[in-house]
């Protein structure tokens, strides 16, 4: 029995606090399973059919699922505003680019990307997470831009605008037991393998001890505080985590593409991703996953259903209306997180 | 509701494979352009020019499936356009493609689209990246990537031999956009510049889409060049020419192609009278094979102006439209005829060499004279 | 002194150092200070009147206005169409002043708009959700004037006779001297609102405890509203102002100094009307600084802005005139 509370307005209507397991009904796991099968039979399928970009664009909300779940350690369970996300996106995959031109193998180049992205990301934690609400926001947004800005202007390092790799260059494709991963399908199921890794890690951590500390953080810093959590700890931590999920997208992108320039790591990116979490639900991976592909895929679904038509220039003027629209009739998200959810059946 | 949502991706998935393919019953030319967003304005331009050089054909009568443009928007963003390469490279009834406009979105397209054979000719990027990747020796695919537009390397060039050899200007500054086309072009009229004996007091980088250039032209003022090159487009352009008349800076100002539109005229104004312009092939208005262009391109859109890279996207589409008459609809054989053809339109003779760049490297140096260009060289 | 000139390298311009000229008389370096000082002065007045937009909703409801750099961009192309009406007809000061308010109102309507249709059915919703409607609601405006007003860069008029005018010492163009006394004005009537008004004082209540004010029979929800309207019009203003400056506008042209000028409100302190203008002038100062005296100073401005916003926020956490105190997450 779930600890209960009166809210002082709706004396009658008991508040579930919060749950205390996680319950995963095998009902939920099989057709977890199900969708995990048709995920991966599904694109093969489509491969030598007329639909086989579809593998393309799914690859592509791939990345942004598995940057979403990385910011929703910041954003959505920790609760900090970061802007400037994409800043780490962009230095996983300029690395990657960057040591796979020398022709290291790809395990190698995504653990250095991981460990290029961490660095920063510490080095930048460390020194702005006492900044509070839109204060970090500004500061994340301002890191973000000087990120790509000297991406564009350190000529003889990322050459500038031009990108890498430069002429005469190559990124070597993956190769995994002397077979080399070049068509979108090899990707599509690199990416899959990730997003199950990261979804397992998400999951775990958000029932964790840690994951309920941060949630405290995000609810009441002081409260949490004084509670005898070790919030700038904590916070470094999710901090931490968002910039591996990051690099490791970023390293996958850099890789599928061959060719990186600043052009990819604007602050609109940044604003999207943010902006996927809250329709889809703050916390809640099901949801981010969600928000991920709504927002990701709504571009690619309309360039689909408007290409060749006039109405192609409305494509981002849809976009935006399914923006409002979405936040508009589901204002907790797509699909909020289960603690939330808890406190907002007041009238039961 | 878990459930319900994974049970709606299992019908989904059910209905995407069930969708059969179609017959074609037209030959497509896709348009892979950022039709929305920042750069809009240019990938509008080029559409329409292809639009219309689609619309000549039809008329003509001369293909026995009807022709069809499909517009496809790139955003301007590398990621999205390797997408709509994807989807260009899976429709079959797509045999060529033009675009992309930006380097950035044209150099991981063009792999997607060599993976299946559609000749893509670009009419606006300039990295040389684009074609001399074919030239690389991990470089398996076929080689079907052109494009219309000369590299930068020609046209600084010129225009720095043109400054220095026949305006014999010693001091010049140097302006770019940080885009790869106007870096690229500021790059070599900086290199050329200086190897013909000049001095560049200056070589500075700007943002598209910045507005205030006043600190940076007072800063130059105060170096007092004899010239200002601008590696740029044409909006960027406009506000600098203009802030510096207003600011007193009075040195004649040079830039290239992607400058010279006549929204540059309008913005500007009279603060544009005396610039130099270098363009590539034969202007536009001096083209006697042009001139039909122009007057049905400004009959059928009155109200935009030819921007920049029209000309290029439209010569882009002959040179497809002139392959497929000698081939037919298949996507090998017309890069095949791509490759060895000798086309002459509105840019002049235009013919491959190795690579997929173009032959026609005649520059041409035009100047604002009583709000027209004027060929001076 | 003579001119020593340098040949450049790529990568640094000596730019300003070698530019000494003997003939001028005065000091030829302080002279260029002074013009570069202006050149500041100038943009950081436009830049104020975007950031007390964002710092006005900001005080109120403790959110960012994503949407207000298109209503900047609406204003410059309401002042646009109403110049075309009025130009045959009109000219000098007259016609630059119906325009300003025309515009006014028009980009004050769009505030209204916003705040209804991404603000207001938000106001009990997650914290961020408003912020991710007003985005949504500002990339639709972006493509509604794409799609429907102008796909393209169209010039603006001077509306003034423009020329260059030798102030003491220094030189200037008369269309900096207008932009910065309207700029300037426009800030006096916004304090005189705020300070001296019921309305300002109700919105002054409002900022400091929404409830509170709510309480006292302050019709919140309509304070909310005329928050985004005031804030709209300054930003109306500025989009003109802006387009008679750069004498051409552009569907995206409220991007980058709606950006910018929300740094310069965080840079001065959140919800401080003070502040913002301070930002928004230390910030101008700043980018004209950077791209007047550093190294290729143009490409590094924007780094060098930041980096000082960061700096200074390291160091007061809440902005330079923000109030210390911790507020909620």
């Amino acid at each position: 029995m779930p600890p209960t509370l009166k809210h002082p307005n709706y004396p009658n209507s008991p508040i579930t606090l919060f749950k205390t397991k996680h319950q995963a009904s095998w009902k939920s796991k099989l057709s977890s399973l199900a969708a995990l099968a048709a995920l991966i039979v599904i694109p093969a399928l489509l491969q030598s059919t007329p639909q086989a970009y579809l593998i393309r664009s799914a690859g592509l909300v791939g990345l942004y699922v598995l940057l979403a779940l990385g910011l929703n350690f910041t954003l959505g369970y920790a609760g900090l505003f970061d802007l400037g996300y994409i800043a780490f996106y962009a230095i996983g995959a300029y690395t990657a680019a960057k040591l796979a031109i020398l022709g290291w193998s790809f395990p190698v180049v995504v653990a250095a990307s991981i460990a290029a992205a961490l660095i920063v990301r510490l080095w930048v934690g460390v020194a702005i997470l006492r900044l509070r609400g839109d204060y970090l926001a500004i500061v994340t947004m301002g890191f973000g831009e000087i990120t790509r800005l000297v991406l564009n202007n350190w000529d003889s390092f990322t050459n500038g605008p031009k990108g890498l790799p430069r002429v005469g260059e190559t990124i070597m494709p993956i190769r995994i037991f002397g077979f080399s991963l070049i068509s979108n399908l090899h990707y599509y199921y690199l990416i899959l393998i990730f997003i199950v890794a990261a979804v397992i890690i998400s999951k775990r951590l958000e029932n964790s001890r840690l994951g309920r500390a941060w949630v405290a953080i995000r609810e009441d810093e002081m409260a949490a505080q004084l509670t005898g959590i070790p919030v700038a700890n904590l916070k470094l931590a999710a901090f931490m985590i968002s910039a591996v999920f990051a690099a490791v997208a970023g390293s996958l992108f850099a890789y599928w593409e061959r060719f990186v320039t600043p052009e990819s790591f604007v602050f609109w990116e940044s604003i999207l991703i943010v902006a996927m979490i809250v329709t889809g639900g703050m916390g809640s991976v099901h949801g981010v996953i969600l928000g991920a592909i709504l927002l990701g895929g709504a571009p690619q679904i309309l360039q689909i259903a408007l290409g060749g038509s006039e109405w192609i220039n409305y494509r981002y003027f849809f976009f935006g209306l399914v923006l409002v629209l979405t936040v508009l009739f589901r204002p907790q998200g797509l699909f909020p997180e289960k603690r939330r959810h808890a406190t907002l059946k007041i009238n039961g | 509701m878990i459930q319900r949502i994974k049970l709606h991706l299992l019908v989904l998935a059910a209905l995407i494979i069930s969708a059969c393919s179609q017959k074609p019953k037209s030959i497509r030319i896709a348009v892979a352009m950022p039709l929305t967003g920042d750069m809009g304005t240019e990938g509008q331009g080029v559409k329409r020019a292809v639009m219309l050089a689609i619309e000549e054909a039809n008329a003509s009568g001369e293909f026995s499936l009807p022709l069809e443009a499909r517009a496809l928007d790139d955003r301007a963003d590398p990621k999205e356009a390797v997408s709509v390469a994807n989807m260009i490279a899976s429709d079959p009834s797509v045999i060529a493609v033009i675009g992309h406009y930006n380097s950035g979105c044209s150099i991981p397209a063009s792999q997607v689209y060599a993976r299946a054979n559609i000749p893509m000719i670009s009419p606006a990027s300039t990295n040389p990246k684009l074609t001399s990747q074919q030239e690389e020796p991990s470089w398996t695919l076929p080689k079907c990537i052109f494009r219309v537009v000369p590299t930068d390397d020609v046209q600084g060039s010129f225009a720095a031999e043109f400054v220095r050899g026949k305006l014999k200007f010693n001091q010049v500054a140097v302006i770019h956009d940080k885009s790869p086309y106007g870096q690229g072009l500021a790059e070599q009229f900086h290199d050329s510049f200086i190897k013909n004996g000049g001095q560049v007091i200056s070589f500075d980088g700007i943002a598209i889409g910045e507005r205030d250039f006043r600190a940076l032209l007072t800063r130059i003022k105060g170096a007092k060049p004899e010239g200002v090159y601008f590696g740029g487009l044409y909006m960027e352009a406009s506000l600098i020419i203009k802030q510096a008349r207003e600011l007193g800076l009075k040195a004649p100002f040079f830039s290239g192609d992607g400058s010279k539109t006549d929204e540059l005229i309008k913005v500007a104004g009279g603060a544009v009278e005396g610039s130099y312009f270098s363009i590539t092939g034969i202007p536009v208005e001096h083209l006697p094979s042009a001139k039909p262009f122009l007057e049905k391109y400004n009959q059928k859109y009155p109200g935009s102006s030819v921007k920049p890279f029209d000309h290029f996207g439209y010569e882009a589409t002959q040179i497809i439209l002139t392959a497929l008459k000698q081939t037919g609809a298949d996507r090998a054989k017309l890069t095949e005829a791509i490759r060895s053809m000798r086309h002459e339109g509105v840019l002049g003779v235009t013919e491959f060499d190795q690579k997929g760049d173009t032959k026609n490297k005649i520059i041409t140096m035009t100047q604002v004279k009583n709000g027209e260009f004027v060929i001076v060289n | 002194m003579s001119p020593i000139v340098q040949p450049a390298t790529r990568n640094g311009a000596p730019g300003a150092s070698g530019a000494a000229n003997s003939a001028s008389g005065r000091n030829p370096q302080l002279l260029m200070f002074l013009e570069q000082l202006f050149n500041a002065l100038v943009l950081g007045s436009i830049y104020s009147l975007i950031a007390l937009g964002y710092t006005l909703v900001y005080g109120i409801l403790m959110m960012i206005n994503f949407a207000h750099s298109e209503v900047l961009m609406a204003g410059a192309f309401v002042g646009l169409g109403v110049s075309i009406l009025i130009t045959p007809h009109l000219s000098g000061w007259l016609a630059m002043a119906l325009i300003l308010l025309a515009s006014m109102a028009g980009a004050g309507f769009l505030g209204f708009i916003i705040e209804r249709l991404a603000y207001r059915p938000l106001r009990r919703a997650a914290r961020l959700a408003p912020l991710i409607s007003a985005i949504g609601v500002s990339i639709m405006i972006t493509n509604a004037v794409f799609l429907w007003v102008s796909k393209t860069t169209l010039p603006f008029p001077k509306l003034m006779n423009d020329r260059v005018m030798r102030l003491g010492f220094f030189e200037a163009s008369s269309l900096q001297i207008l932009i910065f006394c309207t700029a300037i004005i426009l800030l006096t009537c916004l304090e005189w609102l705020v300070r001296r008004t019921m309305i300002g004082k109700a919105i002054r209540a409002c900022a400091d405890d929404l409830g509170a004010a709510s309480l006292m029979g302050i019709n919140t929800d309509r304070m909310i509203a005329i928050t985004f309207v005031i804030g709209g019009m300054l930003a109306g203003a500025a989009g003109v102002l802006n387009g008679m400056y750069y004498g051409s506008i552009k569907y995206n042209l409220g991007f980058l100094p709606g950006v910018k000028a929300f740094a310069a409100a965080v840079l001065g302190g959140i919800g401080n009307i003070t502040g913002a203008v301070l930002g928004g002038f230390i910030l101008g100062f700043l980018e004209v600084m950077a791209a007047g005296y550093l190294p290729n100073g143009n490409q590094w401005k924007d780094v060098f802005a930041f980096m000082v916003l960061i700096g200074v926020l390291l160091l007061r956490p809440s902005g330079i005139l923000g109030e210390r105190i911790a507020e909620k997450v």
